[in-house]
């Protein structure tokens, strides 16, 4: 009696395996084959884009921007061309990463699909935020650096990389907030940060610097004497 | 080609029909000193050019201090003390403001304009703030042109061993061993030119850019050596200026300076690329000696701002400098006795030539990272000629060019593979 039993919850069982196979089977080799097509979009994309941006010379483009400069400071050594074409082949194949999941037809995947679909130009433009403040705050410390230096402050490095920071904060800050990852977390967290990078430079610049604070005021009240001539006729 | 002429002018130019030899005067509130020059430029006129018809114009910027007004008062006529022959016309004057881009390339469009009208031969254009200018400049300036055939004349100053550093460590150098002509002073300010010469600098599609800012002198000059104008040089004496704003900007003025030559070596590159050597051009005056009197300069100043750049700017010379010469530069830094050599400085700005060519950075952010090496040479060169009189500190800067003209090869090399 019991083996009857039993056959019968193996037979129904191997039944709705079955069954449940020939319903998704279709859909997991479409997932796959998604995958694959992915995998080779995204690898084509990267070769493709590579090699046109360097053909229109985006590598010398994100030399002068700085953008060069800060990936290598986070450790990228290779062309900024290779770094973009990359980033780009990680979209391609996330999109195909999403439609693949999509192919499940599974109530959750499609949620998720759904969902990552609507928030997807929210990202672009986040990243874009951040590729964008990358390369004005190079710029602006390149400025700043090369400024500082020729008028002799000797804390120029400090001050460059301050008018760096504030703006990386800055924009940071805005590609969260495009976002909407915890509105009131990141302003109140940007307000902390800011104000006690300001206070802490504050200290250090009256503390440390004081004879670079005793110079520099000493300038702005020389603002309105006559400024004292330069000897030498350079032209 | 020509500029917008007011028609008053127009109605002025009519009535004056021709003339031989004009004295054009650039100005921009310069109420205080171009009384002065006006009245040197008609006795010049008068005492040496008696048998030409004689036009001075006055280009101006839009002066609020009356210096329009002031030149339309001054009696053009020259006192009878310093004439040998009484002149056979009466010297003109004409009174414009120029339009377009604000600055003295536009105030002398408008002076080549006129002198295309007037179909004169010979030009001179001098600056409005000058004290030190005698009615022998206008002979100096247009005699050559006029008897002698010569396009262009070129001021030879008599000048402190210190001034016109830039000239002396870039652009008298730099122009020499690019187009092969010894120029001294490319940048004097104060030229004498054909009326052919002034026609074809008024055909140039240049009135638009920078040359109508600021970059005009050299463009000048440098147009008349690479178009092969026949060129001379002609010794003016000192040059004494109105005091000019001693809080001016030395790396804003830097990079309007030295931006110009390189924009300049864009243009004319199919020239400068094949020429090898340079030789003299003919110099008409009495050349003399000046005496030294000592000045303060701060070179501990320049040095302490070359060593901070070359701890902070490695990152920004690295897109310019060959490996070897950063390293090189790196180590003067703390270098004692401190000497920045020439074959260095030369490699150092060729370096950053191509490096502006090629833009390898924002170029104003390229050329002002130049400062700093530019105050280290001038630091050596002050430390080095500190006892050395004017012939020797002649010969230094002389030898500067000759290392210049030596490692063209190496500007053509970089130029490529930047």
């Amino acid at each position: 009696m019991w083996k009857d039993v039993l056959a019968d919850v193996i037979q129904e069982t191997f039944a709705g395996f079955r069954q449940e196979l020939g319903a998704i089977g279709p859909r997991l080799l479409a997932m796959a084959v998604i995958l694959v097509a992915g995998f080779v979009v995204a690898g084509a994309v990267r070769l493709l884009l590579r090699f046109a941006l360097r053909r229109l010379g985006f590598d010398r483009l994100a030399e002068r921007a700085g953008l060069a400069l800060g990936l290598r400071k986070v450790g990228f050594a290779g062309h900024p061309s290779g770094a973009l074409a990359a980033a780009t082949a990680f979209f391609v194949l996330a999109f195909f990463v999403l439609l693949a999941l999509g192919a499940l037809d599974l109530q959750l995947a499609r949620e998720l699909v759904s969902q990552a679909f609507t928030y997807l130009p929210q990202v672009l433009v986040a990243v874009a935020l951040l590729v964008l403040g990358a390369v004005v705050a190079g710029f602006v410390r390149r400025g700043v650096l090369i400024a500082a230096v020729n008028a002799g402050l000797p804390s120029a490095r400090l001050l460059a990389g301050f008018a760096q920071s504030a703006l990386l904060i800055l924009f940071g800050a805005m590609a969260l907030e495009h976002l909407g990852v915890g509105r009131q977390i990141i302003l109140i967290s940007f307000t902390i940060l800011f104000g006690g990078v300001v206070l802490a430079l504050s200290l250090a610049f009256g503390l440390a610097g004081r004879d670079l604070a005793r110079e520099l005021l000493e300038r702005l009240a020389r603002k309105g004497e006559p400024p004292r001539e330069d000897p030498l006729r350079h032209l | 080609m020509s500029p917008p002429l007011e028609p008053r002018v127009e109605e002025r130019l009519r009535q004056i029909g021709e003339a031989d030899v004009l004295v054009g005067i650039p100005s921009f509130n310069n109420a205080r000193t171009i009384g002065h020059v006006v009245k040197a430029a008609a006795a010049g006129l008068a005492k040496y050019f008696p048998d030409q018809r004689g036009v001075i114009v006055n280009s101006d910027g839009g002066s609020t201090d009356g210096t329009q007004e002031l030149v339309a008062s001054v009696e053009a006529a020259a006192p009878a003390a310093i004439l040998v022959r009484h002149p056979l016309s009466v010297v003109q004057k004409i009174v414009t403001p120029y339009h377009g881009v604000p600055g003295k390339g536009s105030a002398f469009r408008t002076i080549f304009a006129i002198a295309r009208r007037l179909g004169v031969k010979a030009c001179a254009v001098v600056d409005s703030d000058l004290r030190s200018i005698t009615p022998g400049w206008i002979e100096l300036l247009l005699g050559p042109v006029l008897h002698e055939d010569f396009d262009y004349v070129a001021p030879l100053y008599l000048r402190h061993k210190y001034d016109g550093t830039i000239t002396n460590s870039i652009v008298y150098p730099l122009t020499r061993a690019l187009y092969g002509r010894e120029v001294r002073q490319p940048i004097g300010g104060d030229f004498g030119f054909s009326g052919r010469l002034a026609a074809n600098y008024l055909e140039q599609q240049v009135w638009d850019s920078d040359v109508a800012r600021f970059g005009i002198d050299i463009w000048m000059t440098t147009t008349a050596l690479a178009d092969g104008f026949r060129v001379c040089e002609a010794f003016l004496g000192a040059k004494i200026h109105d005091a000019k704003d001693p809080g001016a900007d030395l790396a804003a003025m830097f990079v309007q300076v030295v931006s110009s030559v390189f924009d300049l070596m864009h243009v004319y590159r199919e020239r400068w690329e094949p020429v090898t050597g340079a030789s003299k051009v003919p110099l008409f005056g009495f050349p003399h000696g000046v005496g030294l009197e000592p000045v303060a300069v701060d070179v501990e100043r320049m040095q302490r701002i070359f060593g901070q750049a070359t701890r902070d700017l490695r990152e920004v010379w690295e897109v310019a400098l060959l490996p070897e010469d950063l390293e090189a530069v790196t180590a003067l830094g703390g270098a004692a006795p401190f000497r920045f050599p020439d074959p260095l400085w030369v490699r150092a700005v060729y370096g950053f030539a191509a490096a502006y060519e090629h833009k390898r950075l924002p170029r104003e952010q390229l050329l002002r990272s130049l400062v700093p090496l530019y105050l280290g040479r001038t630091a050596s060169f002050v430390l080095e000629t500190a006892a050395s009189g004017a012939e020797e500190v002649e010969q230094r800067i002389s030898t500067l060019a000759e290392e210049y003209v030596a490692q063209k090869p190496h500007l053509r090399q970089r130029w490529r593979d930047l």
